[in-house]
């Protein structure tokens, strides 16, 4: 069963997606900002990262950089929760960029295409 | 020599007012009031105005709400750009760290937040909720104390929005610089937004409750006239020239015209050629001496029609620059709102002469009819202090009668002349009438004149002679009865 990490320091955004992610069959894993996720990946195997963008701590764009070099997780793929209200981040680094609020039958259609279930 | 306090420029004009120049820098402060109050609004719209000029923002909410429902609905408001949010302006949620562990991680977590954003304010919303969260009174000064210190070692003004009506004995109240309340009140039907500055230490300020509004340009604040100009701001001319009242005979009636400067009152019912006067007075503008209807009830092109039929082209006077109607249509403002406006128009025109039609249309915008002596004292002596001769209306209820009401009480001694209209009622006929009640420091003709009104303008012509009673509009012949 796959494991995905939620980062978002809204926890009722979290709450939403992971109840979602749930329902669908996947194992979920949540935490309030970048330098928790990496911590909780340190820990335990995750098969793919949905994280917010504006975060305490480290931000969803510090996060994925430090997955790439700190953890050299290449290849784990990160999904982007960007905010409506601006572009933000580097979308070259997430595998899947989606803007809030979005539709979660999209969501979950690109969390399947990226774990190929 | 006393030191002058680092400002931060609300951005809101009438805030600034408030605050004699905005909040000061490094100084903490919370905005209260109920749900649906404006905390928030004002907050993100101070942070926007902050960031506009230079600044970094970090919000912090202790709230459960999302960041992205707040986005929609600021979305709709001209002051926030969502292009800001996520560089210079950083949404945190702090909720969850709240709630699993407690205030001390939640300083903690601000504390890195502010270093690694470089914020220079901080904005900290759900405040009721930390209350909530602490176990003694002792824990929440503790939080806001922390906060404070933490805010003040990185140069940081801190703002913290709770819907708890928090008194004056509270702790969150005792430690911070100020409290800044936001209220809405209920006059008849109409919802009033208000806004009190309840504690500014170290810091002077206007005290009292003022009036304020959001539209779609975020919140405006207005100070209560008579606080911002409880002292003239411009010396004023002390001129002893005269201006026309653009009618020849009641000039000489007046002694050679109006004081320049002066307020004129013109009493009378509705009907009896009150807006005709001002318009004769109106009709006197000049490039030089720009004139100004700032009038409630009549369009702009009703009043060109009313005035081209007493031989005045006031289309020409505004092609000229001469003359501006500046119409407010609806009596739903508020009154410090309207006043403001008003000065805005007269320093934005250079007016030299401005007529007001009608005072009682600004008195029905007052929710605290109290106030309305001190603040036509205020209007009309800033009106004196930038050299406008000012004519003003009043309408009186009854058509005929020996009552007068007056618009506040002691308004004679805010008005330099006094002029009573009514209809007369004489010889089967019904006639205008005009006497001078009142002209400070000069003689005038105390004879009652009937008015004329043709397309050629406005003439007197004494009247009325050998008649009594005329001021109750029934006059009898004298020696009768």
């Amino acid at each position: 069963m796959n494991t995905i990490l939620i980062v978002d320091d809204e926890y009722l955004i979290a709450d939403i997606l992971g109840f979602a992610l749930e329902d669908e069959g996947f194992l979920v894993e949540k935490a309030s900002n970048g330098r928790k996720a990496l911590e909780a990946l340190k820990e335990k195997r995750v098969e793919l990262v949905i994280t917010d963008y504006m975060m305490p701590v480290l931000n969803g764009e510090e996060l994925v950089l430090a997955i790439r070099e700190e953890l050299a997780l290449c290849d784990l793929p990160v999904i982007l929760m960007s905010g409506a209200q601006a572009s933000q981040g580097r979308p070259e680094l997430f595998a899947a960029v989606f803007d809030k609020p979005f539709d979660m039958d999209k969501m979950i259609a690109k969390v399947r295409e990226l774990l190929d279930t | 020599m006393a030191q002058v306090l680092k400002r931060l420029v609300t951005g809101i004009a009438g805030l600034d007012a408030l605050l004699k120049g905005g909040l000061v820098a490094g100084a903490s402060y919370i905005i209260q009031g109920p749900p649906g109050a404006g905390k928030t609004i004002l907050a993100n719209q101070l942070a926007c105005g902050h960031v506009r000029q230079g600044g970094r923002v970090l919000v912090a909410t202790l709230l459960s709400e999302s960041h992205e429902r707040l986005f929609q609905y600021l979305a709709t408001l001209e002051f926030f750009d969502p292009a800001l949010v996520g560089d210079q302006i950083q949404f945190v949620s702090a909720f969850d760290t709240l709630e699993q562990e407690g205030l001390d991680a939640v300083v903690k977590l601000l504390r890195q937040e502010i270093a690694r954003q470089q914020a220079s304010l901080l904005i900290v919303d759900g405040v009721l909720n930390a209350r909530v969260r602490a176990e003694t009174s002792l824990d929440t000064k503790k939080f806001v104390s922390e906060l404070q210190g933490h805010a003040a070692f990185a140069g940081c003004t801190l703002l913290l929005l709770t819907s708890a009506r928090l008194d004056e004995g509270s702790p969150e109240h005792t430690m911070v610089d100020g409290v800044i309340e936001l209220g809405e009140q209920l006059i008849g039907s109409r919802a009033v937004r208000h806004i009190q500055l309840r504690k500014t230490r170290g810091s002077g300020a206007l005290s009292g409750r003022h009036e304020c509004l959001i539209d779609e340009a975020g919140m405006h604040v207005y100070p209560r006239l008579e606080a911002l100009y409880s002292h003239p701001s411009q010396p004023g001319c002390a001129s002893l020239n005269r201006v026309t009242t653009g009618i020849d005979t009641l000039d000489e009636m007046l002694g050679g015209g109006l004081a320049r400067s002066s307020t004129s009152l013109l009493m009378g019912p509705s009907g009896v050629g009150k807006t005709s006067l001002g318009l004769a007075f109106l009709s006197a503008s000049s490039a030089e001496a720009p004139g100004l209807h700032f009038g409630f009830y009549e369009t702009p092109d009703r009043l060109r029609l009313k005035a081209t039929s007493l031989g005045y082209d006031f289309a020409d006077l505004e092609r000229q620059g001469a003359l501006q109607l500046c119409w407010q249509p609806t009596t739903e403002g508020l009154l410090d709102q309207v006043g403001a406006r008003l000065l805005e128009q007269v320093d934005r025109l250079g007016s030299k002469r401005v007529f007001i039609d009608s005072l009682g249309a600004y008195s029905r915008l007052a929710a605290d009819p109290a106030r309305l002596n001190a603040f036509f004292r205020a209007l009309t002596g800033e009106l004196r202090a930038r050299d406008v001769s000012v004519m003003l209306t009043w309408e009186m209820r009854d058509i005929f009668g020996s009552e007068i009401t007056a618009p506040a009480p002691d308004l004679s001694s805010i008005v330099d002349n006094l002029m009573l209209m009514r209809f007369v009622e004489l010889d089967s006929q019904l006639q205008r009438m005009l006497s001078i009640l009142k002209v400070r420091d000069s003689h005038h003709d105390p004879a009652l004149h009937a008015l004329h009104f043709s397309p050629q303008g406005i003439s007197l012509r004494n009247a009325f002679e050998g008649a009594c009673g005329v001021l109750s509009g029934t006059p009898v012949p004298q020696g009768s009865g």
